[in-house]
């Protein structure tokens, strides 16, 4: 349902993604893995336009995203998106950060869009949060929240960008266990992550980026077993044994 | 000492254009946060031309008096067959004239917001126009209310420009009275302290919701 092909992209003179060719299909939980600057967020932030390839093409369910007759908020209604800041909306409660854009994009009714959203605040586990502002609540709690914003929209595909990096390591966990039960359900998931038992234990498929290029598309088990390529054996043992 | 009877022998014409005053800087205070709001989105929005338009009025307007806009309509547009009269022309104007200040403010105000709230809006399917009015001019207003209480003093205070074209505010009252009683300090004293009743509680109340929302922070 995502397809890259042939995909460049350019900051300038320097380039961050060099001929990304990468097909990943319903249901599927790829992860992706990288060093700092690797273009692994710019690949991701791509495929709802936060960014544009330069050159090549990138489908999201048959759609080009960067033909300009695309109407990219349509676009972005199927792709839900959940950030390493979290960037709830500081001055609307929990509630009202999650029914904004069904009520605004989608068209929902007010009530309605309450009901979904309390039902996904069940299910990242506090429903009791629903009148709280971001600011009243931990890390975790709004990064949960941001994942149930997501949800709320019913997207064909959740995108993460790091969504574990900027937690106290004690909140990781909850907002991780999240992400396995909406693994474990069948949604289709992209995930620039640092989080390797996630991805041994989640993810259908690792994709580990060096300077923009993609260099091991593998399954976690063969990837954590044995990498092929150098760099991605130096960069788990880095990551693996520190 | 002030002499009084300045003001009881004159208190209908004092309270006309007290009247006028407040009445001005209300509809100007309203019309330039609208005006200026839009010409700050204007100014930040990403369609080019937009841009140039915003950035050549605020640069046009800020930087010529007042007056001459002023007089411009008030004396210019008859010429076109459009008659303004002093109270008109000189509110336009005002509305003209501060929203040049009021779409700074308001401009740095929504870039202090953090782009990251733009681009969960916008990743979420909001328009351009639905993340301007949901998410980020909500957050941009607490930024930008103490300068936006500033330039509305300033705003009361050019009102008193107006008298120039007979808009018939507080300072157009007191050159009235001064050249009929030939009293000049008296006069003009009493009228400072109307504009001050206009204008301290503009300020304490510009002081106590910065304070407000710096707590809120």
């Amino acid at each position: 349902m995502i397809e890259f092909k042939h995909a460049n992209k350019y900051f300038g003179d320097f380039q961050v993604l060099k001929d990304i060719n990468l097909t990943i299909n319903k249901g599927e939980v790829v992860v992706i893995i990288g060093p700092s600057g690797s273009g692994k967020s710019t690949l991701l932030r791509c495929i709802n336009r936060l960014e544009t390839i330069s050159e090549g093409s990138l489908t999201v369910n048959g759609i080009e995203v960067n033909n300009k007759n695309t109407d990219v908020n349509k676009l972005r209604r199927e792709i839900g998106m959940v950030f390493q800041h979290f960037y709830l909306y500081p001055h609307k409660t929990v509630l009202d950060n999650i029914t904004l854009a069904p009520i605004k994009a989608l068209g929902k009714s007010k009530e309605e869009a309450q009901k979904i959203a309390h039902a996904y605040l069940k299910k990242v586990g506090i429903p009791d949060k629903a009148n709280s502002f971001p600011s009243q609540i931990s890390g975790g709690q709004q990064q949960r929240v941001a994942i149930a914003r997501g949800l709320a929209m019913h997207p064909e595909v959740m995108l993460f960008d790091e969504p574990t990096s900027a937690l106290d390591p004690e909140m990781i966990g909850e907002v991780l266990d999240v992400m396995k039960s909406l693994a474990k359900e069948g949604m289709t998931m992209v995930v620039v992550t640092h989080e390797m038992g996630f991805a041994r234990e989640v993810a259908d498929r690792i994709i580990f980026i060096d300077k923009g290029q993609i260099l091991e598309d593998a399954d976690p088990a063969e990837f954590y077993k044995a990498p092929k390529e150098e760099r991605a054996k130096l960069f788990l043992s880095r990551i693996l044994n520190h | 000492m002030l002499d009084f009877t300045i003001l009881t022998n004159n208190w209908d014409m004092y309270v006309e254009g007290f009247k006028n005053t407040l009445l001005t800087s209300l509809l100007a205070l309203i019309g330039s946060f609208l005006f200026g709001t839009l010409l700050a989105v204007f100014r930040i929005a990403p369609i080019k031309s937009l841009n140039w338009i915003g950035t050549i009025y605020v640069e046009f307007f800020r930087n010529i008096p007042l007056l001459i806009i002023a007089f411009t309509l008030y004396a210019g547009f008859p010429t076109l067959g459009i008659e303004l009269d002093g109270f008109q022309a000189g509110t336009i104007a005002l509305i003209i004239y501060t929203s040049a200040f009021i779409s700074e403010a308001v401009r740095a105000g929504i870039l202090s917001v953090h782009k990251g709230q733009t681009e969960a809006a916008r990743s979420s399917g909001l328009t351009y126009i639905e993340t301007m009015r949901y998410v980020v001019l909500p957050q941009a207003i607490k930024i930008v209310i103490p300068p936006l209480g500033n330039q509305f003093i300033n705003l009361v205070k050019n009102s008193s420009i107006l008298s120039v074209i007979a808009a018939g505010e507080l300072m157009y009252q007191a050159d009235l009275i001064s050249a009929r009683t030939y009293v000049v300090f008296d006069v003009y004293i009493i009228v400072a302290l109307f504009y001050l009743v206009i204008t301290l509680p503009l300020s304490y109340g510009v002081n106590y919701l910065e304070k407000r929302l710096a707590k809120s922070n």
